[in-house]
């Protein structure tokens, strides 16, 4: 097989890491393909960019804003003047841009394995309610709010204390009505309207990464339960968990909405009831969990992106361990010279 | 018993629940009573059998019985 070159983006591996490691480890594990991966970074000091037993290759890109006229350009460049067959895309505000130009870059070979608009809008925070029910899980009482009369209203039918979250990013535990109205102005200038108001449900944060076809199957899920996380709220350790009931929830999901390409969808279970809680368009940054219990999810996404087979979805096993370490690596500061000056390394 | 028959039971007693995800330890003698739970016997019969594996009176099994039965109702296992 010819080599594949690959692109991932998100290859931040900081302290609130992106998942493009997690997914170029995991294809770089494939023993039947070929790759080269291709970093798609937005700044000279990635940590992905100079950990070469990973990504072979990286570039620095435009921030994805505006109607991206000079992202897509430098997607296109790269694929002249290196190559690039298929592009796994990992962080929430790239994705409305690789949706709207699926079918340009496909024009032009650079393959995306994404879902619709229509479904990237679906999974909104707004929305969630109609994904809830049509999949017989729960939401926690949910507002959603215009105004600051809005909140305030929404805050006494939701009571303290509640979740107030942005509609696509971000999220803040309120316990008095001063705090919840700090965070509604912030959330209002950072990211507009509409502001969600929610209750806050207590339980098991479990989620689960998975891989719909985008005709109602499913190419694999893993379900986890977060044990310990960072201040941040992500994951440091966490075990592999098979809640019948959640992933019963998520085949119904990727079934109903005939969901394409990868997805996160984050629960709270408190015994019997489970509540959806999130839905992430893209893979996680522990998606390599998956790919260490023996479900390569971005080799599956490629596969079946470049038509290539894709084996029967393996089983996992429930019980398996998570454990997130930090690592420092010493380079050359030519390697960041050359990102800075030529926006590509090394 | 059927969330009793789901769990992952090592031979150390480490025991491990796939759908919550929770894990502890029992003893010696809670990994006996376990086991005899999963495969369906008696509250009784189980009392029985520790009074004469471990030597020990059948009201002190009788108690030592209720006692994880009760563990395990904390735990929503039963």
């Amino acid at each position: 097989m010819d080599e594949l070159y690959i692109g991932v983006s998100g290859i931040n591996a900081i302290d609130n890491p992106g998942p493009g490691i997690g997914v170029a480890r995991s294809l770089k594990e494939d023993p039947d393909l070929a790759v080269n991966i291709v970093g798609l970074a937005y700044d000279a000091m990635e940590p992905g960019i100079y950990m070469d037993w990973v990504v072979d290759k990286s570039f620095i890109l435009p921030y994805p804003s505006g109607a991206g006229e000079a992202f897509v350009e430098r997607l296109l460049f790269i694929k002249r003047n290196h190559g690039l067959d298929v592009v796994i895309p990992n962080l929430d505000a790239e994705l409305p841009l690789y949706i709207k130009h699926a079918a340009m870059l496909a024009d032009h070979g650079i393959l995306t394995f994404l879902p619709s608009m229509e479904q990237f809008r679906l999974r909104g925070k707004d929305r969630l309610l109609d994904i809830a029910s049509k999949i017989s899980i729960s939401l926690p009482c949910t507002k959603i709010v215009n105004s600051l009369d809005g909140l305030l209203q929404a805050l006494k039918e939701v009571g303290l204390p509640a979740m107030v979250k942005g509609s696509f990013y971000k999220a803040y535990k309120c316990h008095t009505v001063a705090e919840a109205v700090s965070h509604y102005h912030d959330l209002v200038a950072e990211w507009g309207y509409p502001i969600i108001v929610q209750q806050v449900v207590t339980g098991d944060e479990m989620n689960i990464v998975g891989l719909g076809d985008g005709e109602g199957n499913s190419l694999g899920l893993v379900g986890i339960k977060k044990l310990s996380v960072t201040a941040l709220g992500k994951i440091w350790t966490g075990v592999t968990v098979k809640n019948q009931k959640m992933l019963a929830a998520v085949a119904g999901f990727i079934r109903e909405f005939k969901w394409r390409g990868p997805f996160e969808l984050e629960c709270m279970v408190n015994g019997e009831e489970v509540f959806l809680i999130e839905i992430n368009p893209r893979f996680p940054a522990w998606s390599y969990f998956a790919t260490g219990v023996g479900l390569n999810l971005p080799s599956r996404l490629v596969r079946r992106c470049l038509g290539l087979p894709v084996p029967p979805v393996p089983d996992y096993d429930a019980g398996k361990l998570f454990i997130r370490y930090t690592y420092e690596l010493v380079t050359d500061m030519a390697n960041f010279q050359k990102a800075v000056t030529r926006g590509e390394a090394p | 018993m059927h969330k009793l028959s789901r769990l992952a039971i090592n031979e150390e007693g480490f025991v491990f629940n796939p759908t919550t995800g929770d894990s502890f330890q029992v003893s010696e003698t809670g990994l006996v009573i376990l086991g005899k739970l999963r495969d369906g016997h008696s509250d009784e019969a189980i009392a029985q059998a520790l009074a004469e594996k471990y030597e020990v009176s059948l009201e002190d099994a009788q108690r030592d019985v209720a006692d994880f039965r009760a563990s395990l109702k904390n735990l929503n296992l039963i």
